[in-house]
């Protein structure tokens, strides 16, 4: 996990399966509202922050979208002050809660609409406190804007509920465990592999699964060979 | 031997196959994953059919669901062949890598003969070796006598007080001193009679 604090979360586990455990501040309503007292606001920014992380965790998503996961309007809960109910909102609100529902996707912000609003509270974050919650983490290595180099507004953010540093330690450490150090392997099976099933590298995402050998890489413990879509990995 | 470089090319040529051995061996596991999916999806659409009354349309979604397991199967075996074949590269590049490690360390092994001087020199080493064992025993016997005689009475002298430790005589501290005066002579029991009968003769004498 990275080095934000993570007071009031619950520990998020790796089993999908598992029900997510919200932390006691999700039923408090204030909590959906950025506070403007200083200090009070930055405690929220941590609860925040942690929260997100291990909702993260919970369900493996690595990449927030901001826009799906807090849309402009949702129907039966507050929206931003002239924010109305438009057919694009109720699509993505829908999209988001197709992909809740298991429908095909990505992992990008599928069952993620809850996690920035609670119905049984009435409250939700607006799209643009959650824009600053996820800009909070990525000043503080939790998150990492994927399109902030993009000019416009910032959706898309790495959810770095484990860093890349941490997910190469991990691979680094799998490898010595099961005594593959010099074998060649496919990112395939270290992401989608039977070797990996039941530990945290299964369903990396691949992308994340790259930058972590790249620091491995850096490191001189593994080297990278092949290109586009067949490429392998061998480490040292 | 074979040359550092043509096996790091080896290694890197193996390297290569095995990853593109893998890649394919991946690529049949996606589409078996892919063959299992639709297969599940036929299953669900023959339920659906069935519970619509369309028996028909029930029996082709079962018998496309044949007809992908059958290709199932024979995934199954193309993927055990690469398998096998990848296990097999992997188990020759193990054995090329023992192979090198026999040679390496019989090249150092000669090495070490050649420093050695050979079977001759160690030969006469030891040989050597023995001569100087032997004079060294000689001298040590010539000094151990000396010592061994020394020795000797202190060990005696050394059993005798633990003789007289384990009989439990107790020697008093304040023991008097020994007398350095010589003993008086002591006269025979004759000598002393004819020295007795020679005092009358020279009392008589004398009354005389």
């Amino acid at each position: 996990m990275a080095s934000d604090s993570r007071t009031g979360a619950d520990t998020a586990s790796s089993a999908a399966p598992s029900t997510f455990q919200w932390p006691r501040e999700y039923s408090f309503p204030p909590f959906f509202t950025i506070q403007p007292n200083k200090t009070t606001r930055h405690t929220q920014f941590v609860k925040w922050s942690a929260l997100v992380q291990s909702y993260c965790a919970h369900h493996r998503i690595f990449k927030l979208r901001v826009s799906a996961a807090a849309p402009a309007s949702l129907p039966g809960l507050p929206n931003p002050t002239g924010a109305g109910g438009t057919s694009e909102a109720a699509t993505t609100v829908a999209a988001a809660a197709a992909n809740a529902d298991g429908g095909a996707g990505d992992n990008i912000a599928e069952p993620a609409v809850e996690l920035f609003a609670n119905r049984r509270v009435k409250r939700r974050l607006f799209p643009d406190d959650a824009r600053e919650v996820v800009d909070y983490m990525h000043r503080h290595g939790a998150a990492e804007w994927i399109d902030e180099t993009g000019g416009g507004q910032k959706d898309l953010a790495w959810i770095w509920w484990h860093t890349p540093e941490q997910w190469a330690a991990m691979i680094e450490d799998w490898v010595d465990d099961t005594a593959q150090k010099g074998a060649v392997l496919t990112l395939y099976e270290i992401a989608e592999g039977e070797g990996t099933r039941g530990t945290e590298l299964h369903d990396l995402d691949r992308d994340v699964l790259h930058r972590a050998l790249k620091i491995l890489v850096n490191r001189g413990k593994a080297q990278i060979f092949g290109s586009g879509d067949s490429q392998g990995v061998k480490f040292f | 031997m074979l040359p550092q470089n043509p096996s790091a090319d080896i290694v890197a040529y193996a390297s290569r196959a095995i990853l593109d051995l893998k890649i394919q061996r991946d690529k049949l596991h996606q589409y078996q994953k892919r063959i299992t999916i639709l297969t599940n999806r036929e299953t669900e659409i023959a339920k659906q059919m069935l519970a619509q009354g369309d028996k028909k349309r029930a029996l082709l979604a079962l018998r496309r669901k044949k007809y992908q397991e059958s290709l199932l199967t024979k995934t199954d075996a193309q993927l055990e062949q690469l398998e096998k074949l990848t296990s097999s590269v992997e188990f020759a590049l193990i054995q090329k890598d023992v192979v090198f490690g026999l040679q390496q360390g019989t090249k150092v092994l000669q090495e070490i003969h050649q420093e050695m001087g050979g079977i001759e020199h160690v030969e006469k080493l030891m040989g050597d070796t023995a001569d100087a064992i032997a004079y060294q025993k000689e001298v040590s016997d010539m000094l151990g006598n000396r010592i061994t005689a020394d020795d000797e009475d202190e060990v005696e002298a050394e059993l005798a007080a633990l003789e007289a430790q384990a009989s439990g005589v107790s020697v008093p501290d304040n023991l008097p001193n020994v007398p350095n005066t010589n003993l008086p002579v002591q006269v025979p029991e004759r000598e002393q009679q004819q020295g007795a009968s020679k005092q009358p003769e020279r009392q008589a004498m004398l009354a005389s």
